[in-house]
Formats: structure tokens, C-alpha cells, sequence
């Protein structure tokens, strides 16, 4: 059935994404309007609003499912793209818009539930013959628990929330002394962040690249996989830089990983855009790690080397089409590389910096492709992540791609916030990055000062400074004061003035 | 004359023994404490050239009786004179601290009151620069009498010329009345105390140990005590942002405040960014020295207490060249609610801006006085009707903006028409009503709450309509209660005109010995 | 004169100096500025020092350098050096102290004479006896946990206490060995930015 209307459910960047292929598919698309951000940038882009700003319950309202499906009915709308995050990979939200006959942009709601659910995940790679890493077989009791379980496994062992994602609810323990502290942590983050304190461990492999593969399935029984994304750039889980294709794969490894891939999303028979994340450790062997039932992030960098967009294919396989395109007829050309800028104090850890976008400007360029929801006047809210940016940058080889980068992050200026444009200068400053040798130990490991300036900066910030204090002292010191106004003071003034 | 004669020859030997009180020694031993000696401080604070010294060779009292010797000297360890701060005429005193601790015995004290007199006859402000070690024991009730001369006239000068106090050694015991009564404290971090009782009595009468930073120091008071109004990390910043201070002052209560030559040009009148200022979510904070600085000329503004009680914000800004003093609510901290210490901070600025003819200017965003026992204890109420009564009693051109919320008490309080306000306008985002949506709505609508089967989605719709029908500025501007409902981007150009309308604002008062402001 | 700070043509430059209209409107026996030396001392104690900064012949380090300081169109300010272009903004100021952004990195610094260089670090050389740091709150947030008690020992890198910003739970650790002091907040307090959390006296 054609989709004349979506609904968005999601802000940012990624809504004013998802509306663009939309507009351009002759789809009429909806946003949400909340209170959180009014005049948020995504909602000018939408070609109506439907308005949450009145708060009426305590649920986020990108959250609130029943709200959400109320808006869809009363509007008469096709369908609902969720986005990345919020009720992305929410079964109940599938499965409400399944009721409602509301056409959910996204696999089935049973097949998230299966992925979500990581040890569900799990049995459906080893029934598949995926390898996987040893770990528990289902959530763990508590915190003693883990520690008994760590110890028969061996150590270093990572603690993850059996809902957890993007990072939060995941601690590694080194020794048995850290598996308490680290489950609690986790634990009480994964409750507050997704509801659920479950947790399970496995063993953790030092130093590994973070490999995911790209997965296009329709409703028809065609599965395909658009290459990899190379994701090991992280800081504590959360991706900073991607790139395809990865620097660590070759043509055999690929298709090896990229048939276990395929193998798992036909196990569950998973149609729509989706990823199934590996690990690769330092011998090559790869293990299976998760599937994201979703778009992720860092499609374009997929979409930059395939040609495919893979917003519109979500649609299409939600509207019943079939799959184009065959596994031969998928080429990677090129290279693409992106850049998460996220509104963050890099010298600081990494901290959240609010404020205001006050200026945001970057080079027009073809290799140059920027996804973001903020422009000029931009407010960066506690509410949501911090991402205010990408910044994908193709090249026609890698060394290519790494030039102009540098270039376009040259250019690429914010004024009003703190950014992580400084870390990925950082980046591409290092040789072993640019040599293509690295891991998801590379900022702990390699990159001791996550920022980069050039010797020089700091004498013109100084400049800067001097100079700015030298005009404050001038604004005292060097005007000319009209004391001789105070001295004509006629008797009307002098009568108030002695009272 | 002859300049080898015993007269001229007596001149140059007196001279002589008055210049080796100022040897690099004595230089030396300031510096090591990383301080600067009471010329050097001088220096700074005047315009080059401009200070001339006066009763430099007075010399100190005798000693009475053989309990501890006075070592005698050339100026009894304060050097007093006048001299020029941006070609003003300004007085001002500096404790020595190497001439016998810069203790205050009864010439010092002399020398100090006579500086008062003249600057008072004069119209001129006065500046003390305090490293004293404190009474000096030997002169005994002598030196006592001298303190309570000191406090005397500073009590006489007060709202006739400035009086300008700068901590730059240590004041214990009395001398830190004559700072307290003062308009302005300045002090440097780490090097200048303050204490009634200083640690060794702590100490002695509780038992407790406590540092001389942690009793009396610049940050205590800046941050805790609200005694110091200015604090900076070193002397010649100190004494720089003196001169500052000054450069917003008229020398005395009948003089207009200097003007400057604006620099603004008119594009500033449409500032587009004070639309988007005001978050649209009532309970979301801002920094008001946003607003202030979009409002004021580009780089005039002088915050004055800007560590204490930092739910107000005061200070000093210019308009089109012309200085006004500012209040305003700091919805950043403690949501912008008045509690005592700002109450107070707000109400001295009040004062001093009335003496000295200082137009007000009051941004208001204001839910209301912070609730809580400790707060209604200490006597909220008492320290509440201070800012009230300051405000009501000013004379001087008032003007208010509210930006948002205006709620209860507390709009009454901040300048409001009926408590004498000459303009009061509002941005469309304020809420005036006695209370806030929510609290209004639980009164109102209690029966209907807890009837209802969803009290809290009642509550929120509830809300919702009450923001529409009364907590909006629109009521207020029919009922003439405000002005004018302005657009927030006008603000500057709005100020300005009203400003000048309220140039030659007369105000009578009833002719009395003076109020009495509930203290 | 300085005319203005916002900026009307393109590519406006910011530090032009008018000699003689500013003499002109000077006042009489006012503080020289123009001339002074300034140091910027910053956070690594690396000291840049720069001579008549306002003036169109800045000296840094005895040698004449030609900074110039724009303002284009779209609002940025950049610095033009050596023919390559630097976006700059201040994003803290308070009284000598201050923190400049320059290509996304930032730099702080604290604005002494000559003088008042000399005295702080006469200072630093005498608190040198006396040992105590404090952990201040690195972003705004809420106290979800205390790690330690006061009078505890803790080690470098030993987290101390918990807290909560952009629902992210951020473990704060101590930067050095040594014993608490003193705790400034409790559980679920919020705090400001560069609020005290903890003083630990050192080892």
C-alpha cells in the first residue's frame, strides 16, 4: 500500500532527514512539536505540526506511545518513521502501530523484541552458527552474581544492561574488586535510562575494532548487506568517527562477515534497513555482538559509497516493494568518512556544553555532506544527546577522503559552543590513523590529548585575550568623562536634589 | 634665597629623614607579603603626576608612660593628600603598613579626620586605602577616641560624596566599621583580612581553629558575608577597578554623574537577540546579564556584590553614554527568588543610587520570596520591607521591564506603579499574578481536583487556561498597572527615551529628619 | 577610535587604531593602557607577553607582529595570521581572567602586569606548604551518590563521587593521593558549574 503521509517521531537532524526523502518521494510528512524545543529547526522542514507542547503526562513525548498513536489516528496518517532512538526499537510501539494498522517504518514488532533482547539475539546467532564471545546466558541475579560468573570466565569481563544501548548501562571490570562498583553503576543507569536494571556479562576482548554491517531486507524473502561501517573511534561506547569501508577488511573477510550477517537477520526474518554489529579482535576472527533493529546514525557514510538512500528502501519495503537490487549488484565505491560533532567539552572529558548555537557555518562542497538540525540561534537543551552535527566527507580513496576532511573541518566553525570538531582534528592528525591502524582502545591508547592546536593558537588566544582586556581597561581609562553636564545645575534640579 | 642657608639646609635634612621612611627596604618587606607599598598604591590610583601630600611631617604622639616606646616618625605611618582620578579631584588616605604597622594612634587619626573634613568641604569623593595592623596599643584611648572620630565622619559624609574603602593588609577589631559604613569595600584575595575577633580569640573563647583566609578573607566576604563588594586577585587590579568605580560616581550628592561620548551606533536600538532571550518554558533559566549587556552601551557594565547573594543582580551600566544603576533577578540562580541577602544587597544599591542621583532600572523576573523556616526566621520580613522601603523612598527616575514572571509579593516589591515605579513596561513573555499557574490553579480548583478521575492532566489544563486569562501582561496593561507591553528587541531604544523624559523628574517628599527604614 | 564592534561591510577589521582621534579624546593624566606591558599567563604557566596590545605595532616577545582581527558578515570573529584565518570568541570572562576559543580549541588565561605576575608567583611559592585541592563541579548536574566520607584516604584516580548530568551518570575522581577534608555537598543536591564538591589534602 503507498504511504502518502508520514509521521515523524524524532527531532534533530535525523527527522529533517527522513523528511527530505520523503518530500522528494511526494510524501507529506509530520513533526512533533514539544515544548523542549519549540523552535527547533526540524519542525520549519515538516510540511505540518502536530503540537505536544502542553505536557499532559510525565512520559518524554517522544516516548509517549499512546499519545503518538492518538496523534497518527486523529490526523489520518499513513505511517511512522521512528528514527534512531526514543521508540525506535520499542516492541510495544511496533506492535500498537501493528494494531492500529498504522504502518510502522521499521521491522516487525516481534523481530525487535528478538534483538532487543540481547540473549534472545544471541541464541539466534548460535543457532546460526555466528561466533559469539562466551558470556552469560541469560540477565544475572545482582552483583554477586556477576562476580561469581566473572570469575569462572576470566577476566577482564564487560557488564552490559540487557536493554542498554548507544553506550550507557555498559561498564568493563578489569579485576574482581571493580565487578561490584561497575554493576551497580550500570545497572542504576540502564534503570534510570531504558527502565530495566537487567544486566548480563561476557567476556571482554581487549582492543577490538567495532565492525557493523549493513543489512536491506524486504518483506519479500531479499536480504542484501551494503558493506561495512568501520565504528572503532569511540569514547566510552559512544561512536565519534565512522568510515566505510573499514581500513581492517579485505574482499574475502568481507564476504565472510557480511554472509554471517545476512545469515542472522534471514534467522529472524528481519525485513527493513538494519545492522548487525561484530567485534574483530587483532587475529582477524570476528564475533557477533548485537543487531540494531533501526537506521543507525552513521548511515550516510553507507549511503556516500553505495549510492543507495536508505530512508527512501525503509519506505519502499514498508509500502510492500520489492528489493531493486541484488548482493552482485552492490559495488562500494570510494570512500566516506563521518564526523560526529557533538556539543561537548573535549579539554573537559567530554562534558556536555550547553548554550547557544549563535553561528554555525561549514564549506559547500560534492564530497562535503552535512546532516544536522540546529542553524543559527540554536538552543542545545539537557533534554536530548548532545550530537548537534555530521559531517560525512567522501573521497575517491582514503587518503583522499582523510585531505579533505582535514579541509573541511578547517572550515567548519561554531561559535557559541564547545564542540568536538577539536577532537576530530585531533584524529586526523595521527599518523596511525591515517595509516588505518587503530582500535576501539585508540583514545585511551593513542590519543593521550584528545584535542589538537598548533603551537602558534595559543599565542593569538593570548593575543586575543590581552587585547580584550587592554579595551575593557580603555573603556574605563580612555573615554573622555563630561563632568562639566553635573556643574550647570538648574534650581529646579538643585531644589529636588535638597530636599 | 640662599639654598646653602640654615633654613633651606633644615628643609632638604627634614626632607631627607622623611625619604628613608620610603627606602628600598621597607619596599622590599611589602613586597615579600606580595604587596605594594602605600606610594606605589598611590601611584596606581591617580592619574600620573597628580597627587600632592598633605601633613606629611606631622609627627607622631609621645609615648605615655614607659608601657612599649613609640618609634617616632614623619607621618604617623598614613600618608593622606588629594590628587586627580580621570581629572577628578579625589581624596584619598593610604595606611603604611612599614611604618609601625600602620597602626592607628591619635595624629594618624588626625591626619585621616582632617582628610574628611577637606573632602567634604570640597564635594569630592573619598578613598581609603586600609593596611593597618589596627589601634595602637600604646597611645591606649587615645587611639580609640581617634577610630570613633574616623566612624563619626564617615557617618556625616555618607550620601553626600562616596566613600570608597580598599582592603588591601589586614582590619581587625574597630577598623572595619569605617569600611562597613563606606559605600564601597574593595578587597585583593589572599593578602587582606577582615575580622571583628580574629582567630586567635576564636581560638581562645571556642576552641576553634580557623585560618585567617577562612575567617575574614576577600573571598568569605564576597561571597558569604556580602561585606566586600568588590574582590580581585591583585592590588593593581583592585585599585584599577577603583578607578573604574569613580569613573560612574559624580564627586557628591548635587553634581549629575560624568557622561561619556556614546560609541553605540543606532543599530544597537533593534537588538533581535533579546526576542529569543526569554526561554518560551517558564521554569527554564537564563543568565540576565545577557539582557543587561544587550541593553547597556557595549561594555559598560560594572557589576557591583557579584559573588554575594547572586539571585540579584546589581551594578552600574550606561545608556547612551548617561549612568544608571541596575537590579535585576537572576533567573540562574536560585530561580531568581528574593531571599534576605538580596533583599539587602538590592536595597543598599537603591540607597546609594538615590543619594547620588542615579536613575534605576529594575529587570524583573522575580516567582516570589524563597520559602523555607530558615528564611522566615531570619527575618525575611524585616529584610523584604528594606527593599521595599528603598525603593519606595528613592526619589530618583525609576524605570521597570518585566521579562517574565512577576508573582505575588514580590511584583509589589520590585518597583511596581503603585509603589512609585515612572515606567513600567513589560516583555509579552511576563506573567504577573498573585501567584503562579500552578498554585493558583490548586486553590481555585480544589473541589474540581480532587474530584476528577486525572487530577494531574485537570491541573496541567487548568494551567494552561490561567496563563491565558490573567497570568500575562495584557490585564495588567488594561487595568494601566503597566505602561507599555513592549517588543524585548525595542528595549534599548525604549529605555533610552523614557529616560530622557524622566530627566528633570521632581519628586517631594514630606519634610522630616529622615525616615526610619526598617533596619 | 574604536568605531564599532558590529560589523556592517564585509570582513570588517576590528583592531584599527586611530592615534589621533584617541589622544584627542582622551582625558587628561588618564592611565596610559596603550603602552602597557601584559602578560597572559595561561593555564600551563606558559607566559605570552605582548606590548602595546591595542596598538597597530603589537609587540610580542620584542618582535613586531601584524594580527589582524575581523568580523565578517555571518558574525564570526577571526583572527587573520600568516595569511590563515582562525575563528576566535570568548567564552569566559571575569575580571583578568579569561577563556578564549580559537579553532575549537579553548585557552585560559590570567591577565598580569609585570608586578602582579611577580606576586602570584611569590604566592604559589608560599602556599607550596599548605596542600589542599578541590574538586569542583565540572558541569551542572545532581549528586546521585558520595563515594567517601571525610577524613577518608583516596588515591589518585579513585572515583569520589557521582553525578548526574544529561542523563549520564559521570563518576568524578580525585586528581591526587590524599585525605578528604571536607565534603561541601550531599546526595541529590544540584549543583552549579565550579560549585566545591570536595577538598582533599594532599599527601
Amino acid at each position: 500500500m503507498k504511504i502518502k503521509s508520514i509521521l515523524i517521531a524524532n527531532r534533530g537532524e535525523i527527522a529533517i532527514r527522513i523528511m527530505r526523502t520523503a518530500r522528494r518521494m511526494g510524501i507529506r510528512t509530520y513533526a512533533i512539536k514539544t515544548a523542549k524545543e519549540p523552535s527547533a529547526w526540524y519542525l520549519d522542514e515538516a510540511d505540518d505540526i502536530i503540537d505536544f507542547s502542553e505536557s499532559l503526562s510525565d512520559t518524554p513525548e517522544f516516548l509517549d506511545i499512546e499519545r503518538i498513536i492518538h496523534a497518527v489516528r486523529e490526523n489520518n496518517i499513513d505511517a511512522v518513521h521512528p528514527g534512531y532512538g526514543f521508540l525506535a526499537e520499542n516492541p510495544i510501539f511496533a506492535r500498537r502501530c501493528e494494531e492500529e494498522n498504522i504502518n510502522f517504518i521499521g521491522p516487525s514488532s516481534g523481530v525487535i523484541y528478538n534483538m532487543g533482547n540481547k540473549t534472545v539475539a544471541k541464541d539466534i546467532a548460535r543457532k546460526n552458527n555466528v561466533p559469539l564471545l562466551r558470556g552469560s546466558k541469560g540477565t544475572l541475579l545482582n552483583a554477586d552474581y556477576a562476580r561469581r560468573f566473572a570469575n569462572a570466565i576470566g577476566y577482564p569481563v564487560i557488564l552490559k544492561a540487557a536493554a542498554g544501548g548507544g553506550g550507557r548501562g555498559m561498564r568493563v571490570a578489569e579485576n574482581e574488586e571493580e565487578v561490584e562498583r561497575m554493576y551497580n553503576l550500570a545497572s542504576n543507569e540502564s534503570a534510570k535510562a531504558f527502565n530495566d536494571p537487567a544486566m548480563f556479562i561476557e567476556k571482554y576482548v581487549a582492543e577490538p575494532r567495532h565492525i557493523e554491517f549493513q543489512i536491506l531486507a524486504d518483506k519479500h524473502g531479499n536480504i542484501v548487506h551494503l558493506g561495512e561501517r568501520e565504528c572503532s573511534i569511540q569514547r566510552k561506547h559512544q561512536k565519534l568517527i565512522e568510515e566505510s569501508p573499514s581500513p581492517a577488511l579485505d574482499p574475502e573477510l568481507r564476504e565472510e562477515m557480511g554472509n554471517a550477517a545476512v545469515d542472522i537477520a534471514k534467522g529472524v526474518g528481519y525485513f527493513s534497513a538494519g545492522t548487525v554489529e561484530f567485534l574483530l579482535d587483532a587475529d582477524r576472527k570476528f564475533y557477533f555482538m548485537e543487531m540494531n533493529t533501526r537506521i543507525q546514525v552513521e548511515h550516510p557514510v553507507t549511503e556516500m559509497v553505495t549510492g543507495i538512500d536508505l530512508i527512501e528502501q525503509m519506505i519502499r519495503v514498508a509500502q510492500g516493494e520489492k528489493l531493486l537490487f541484488a548482493q552482485k549488484d552492490i559495488r562500494l565505491k570510494g570512500h566516506a568518512i563521518e564526523f560526529r560533532i557533538n556539543a561537548e567539552d573535549v579539554q573537559s572529558g567530554f562534558s556536555p556544553s550547553l548554550g547557544t548555537i549563535e553561528k554555525i557555518s561549514w564549506p559547500e562542497s560534492k564530497n562535503v555532506r552535512v546532516d544536522t538540525g540546529v542553524h543559527d540561534g540554536s538552543v542545545i537543551t539537557p533534554y536530548y544527546d548532545s550530537m548537534i552535527a555530521k559531517l560525512i566527507v567522501y573521497g575517491e580513496d582514503r587518503e583522499k577522503a582523510l585531505q579533505e576532511s582535514s579541509n573541511a573541518i578547517r572550515k567548519f566553525w561554531i561559535k557559541g559552543t564547545k564542540t568536538t570538531l577539536s577532537f576530530c582534528r585531533a584524529v586526523l592528525q595521527n599518523r596511525n590513523f591515517r595509516k588505518g591502524y587503530f582500535n576501539t582502545s585508540f583514545l585511551s591508547s593513542e590519543l593521550k590529548i584528545h584535542y589538537h592546536s598548533e603551537p602558534e593558537e595559543e599565542m593569538l588566544a593570548a593575543f586575543f585575550a590581552i587585547y580584550d582586556f587592554a579595551r575593557d581597561l580603555e573603556e574605563a581609562e580612555g573615554k573622555k568623562l563630561n563632568v562639566d553636564k553635573g556643574k550647570n545645575i538648574t534650581p529646579w534640579l538643585l531644589n529636588k536634589r535638597l530636599r | 634665597m640662599d639654598v646653602n642657608g640654615r633654613n633651606f639646609k633644615k628643609f632638604l635634612e627634614r626632607q631627607q629623614i622623611f625619604e628613608s621612611q620610603y627606602d628600598a627596604e621597607s619596599k622590599k618587606k611589602q613586597h615579600a607579603k606580595g604587596k605594594l607599598t602605600a606610594r606605589e598604591r598611590i601611584a596606581i590610583l591617580f592619574d600620573e603626576n597628580t597627587f600632592e601630600e598633605v601633613d606629611a611631617y606631622v609627627s607622631s604622639a609621645k609615648s605615655e608612660g614607659d608601657f612599649g616606646k613609640i618609634k617616632g616618625s614623619f607621618g604617623d605611618g598614613v600618608i593622606i593628600g588629594h590628587g586627580q582620578v580621570h581629572g577628578r579631584l579625589v581624596f584619598a588616605y593610604a595606611q603604611d603598613f612599614n611604618i609601625m604597622g600602620g597602626s592607628l594612634g591619635s595624629i594618624h587619626a588626625a591626619k585621616i579626620m582632617k582628610l574628611q573634613d577637606m573632602a567634604l568641604k570640597m564635594g569630592a569623593p573619598i578613598i581609603g586605602l586600609i593596611d593597618s595592623g589596627g589601634a595602637r596599643i600604646q597611645e591606649g584611648v587615645a587611639s580609640l577616641a581617634g577610630y570613633a572620630g574616623i566612624f563619626y565622619r564617615n557617618v556625616q559624609a555618607s550620601g553626600v560624596i562616596p566613600q570608597i574603602s580598599v582592603i588591601l593588609g589586614p582590619a581587625a577589631g574597630g577598623a572595619v566599621y569605617s569600611p562597613s559604613i563606606t559605600d564601597y569595600v574593595f578587597m585583593t584575595n589572599k593578602t587582606s583580612y577582615m575580622f571583628v575577633t580574629g582567630p586567635n580569640v576564636v581560638k581562645e573563647v571556642l576552641n576553634e581553629d580557623v585560618t585567617f583566609d577562612d575567617l575574614g578573607g576577600a573571598e568569605v566576604h564576597a561571597k558569604k558575608s556580602g561585606v566586600a563588594q568588590m574582590i580581585f586577585e591583585d592590588e593593581e587590579n583592585t585599585l584599577m577597578g577603583v578607578r573604574r568605580l569613580i569613573s560612574y560616581l559624580p564627586s557628591n550628592n548635587l553634581e549629575n554623574c560624568p557622561e561619556t561620548e556614546p560609541d553605540d551606533d543606532e543599530t544597537r536600538d533593534v537588538e533581535e537577540k533579546l526576542r529569543d532571550i526569554v526561554p518560551d518554558d517558564a521554569n527554564k533559566p537564563y543568565d540576565v546579564k545577557d539582557v543587561i549587556n544587550l541593553i547597556v552601551d557595549k561594555r559598560s557594565f560594572y557589576e557591583i556584590s557579584e559573588r554575594f547573594a547572586q539571585n540579584l543582580v546589581v551594578g552600574f551600566g550606561r545608556l547612551d553614554g548617561k549612568v544608571i544603576g541596575i537590579i535585576a533577578n537572576q533567573p540562574k540562580v536560585l530561580a531568581g527568588t528574593l531571599d534576605i541577602d538580596s533583599s539587602t544587597k538590592g536595597a543598599r544599591f537603591i540607597r546609594f543610587c538615590d543619594s547620588f542621583n542615579i536613575p534605576l532600572l529594575t529587570l524583573e523576573d522575580v516567582p516570589g520570596f524563597l520559602p523555607g523556616i530558615d528564611q522566615e526566621h531570619s527575618g525575611i520580613i524585616r529584610h523584604g520591607a528594606k527593599l521595599l522601603y528603598a525603593y519606595a523612598d528613592a526619589t530618583v527616575p525609576r524605570i521597570t521591564v518585566i521579562l517574565r514572571k512577576s508573582y505575588g509579593g514580590a511584583y509589589c516589591v520590585m518597583n511596581s506603579k503603585n509603589l512609585g515605579g515612572d515606567f513600567n513596561f513589560a516583555w509579552p513573555t511576563a506573567e504577573i499574578a498573585v501567584m503562579g499557574p500552578e498554585g493558583a490553579v490548586a486553590i481555585l480548583y480544589r473541589k474540581e481536583l480532587a474530584a476528577s478521575e486525572d487530577p494531574a492532566r485537570l491541573k496541567k489544563e487548568l494551567a494552561v487556561k490561567y496563563r491565558d486569562e490573567i497570568a500575562n501582561p495584557y490585564v495588567a496593561d488594561e487595568k494601566g498597572f503597566i505602561d507599555e507591553v513592549i517588543d524585548p528587541s525595542f528595549t534599548r531604544k525604549k529605555l533610552k527615551s523614557a529616560f530622557l523624559a524622566l530627566e528633570n523628574k521632581y519628586v517631594t517628599n514630606p519634610t522630616r529628619k529622615h525616615g526610619n527604614i526598617p533596619l | 577610535m574604536w568605531i564599532r564592534e558590529r560589523i556592517l561591510p564585509p570582513g570588517y577589521l576590528i583592531n584599527v587604531y586611530d592615534n589621533r582621534s584617541v589622544m584627542a579624546e582622551k582625558n587628561k593624566g588618564a592611565k596610559n593602557t596603550r603602552k602597557s606591558r601584559m602578560i597572559a599567563l595561561s593555564s600551563t604557566e606558559k607566559e605570552y607577553v605582548f606590548t602595546n596590545p591595542l596598538d597597530r605595532k603589537v609587540k610580542y616577545m620584542g618582535e613586531t607582529l601584524q594580527i589582524k582581527l575581523y568580523e565578517d558578515p555571518n558574525g564570526f570573529s577571526y583572527v587573520l595570521w600568516k595569511n590563515k584565518k582562525y575563528p576566535l570568541e570568548i567564552i569566559e570572562k571575569n575580571q583578568n581572567r579569561y577563556t578564549v576559543m580559537l579553532n575549537g580549541v579553548w585557552h585560559s588565561f590570567t591577565i598580569e602586569t609585570p608586578f602582579s605576575l611577580k606576586r602570584k608567583k611569590f604566592l604559589e611559592s608560599q602556599a607550596g606548604t599548605s596542600s589542599s585541592v578541590t574538586i569542583d563541579a565540572p558541569m551542572p548536574g545532581k549528586i546521585v551518590e558520595v563515594l567517601v566520607e571525610e577524613g577518608a584516604d583516596v588515591k589518585a584516580g579513585e572515583p569520589i563521587l557521582i553525578l548526574e548530568a544529561m542523563k549520564m551518570q559521570n563518576e568524578i575522581s580525585s586528581h591526587v593521593d590524599g585525605v578528604i577534608r571536607k565534603i561541601a555537598i550531599r546526595q541529590n543536591d544540584s549543583v552549579m558549574k565550579d560549585d566545591l564538591l570536595i577538598e582533599i589534602e594532599k599527601h
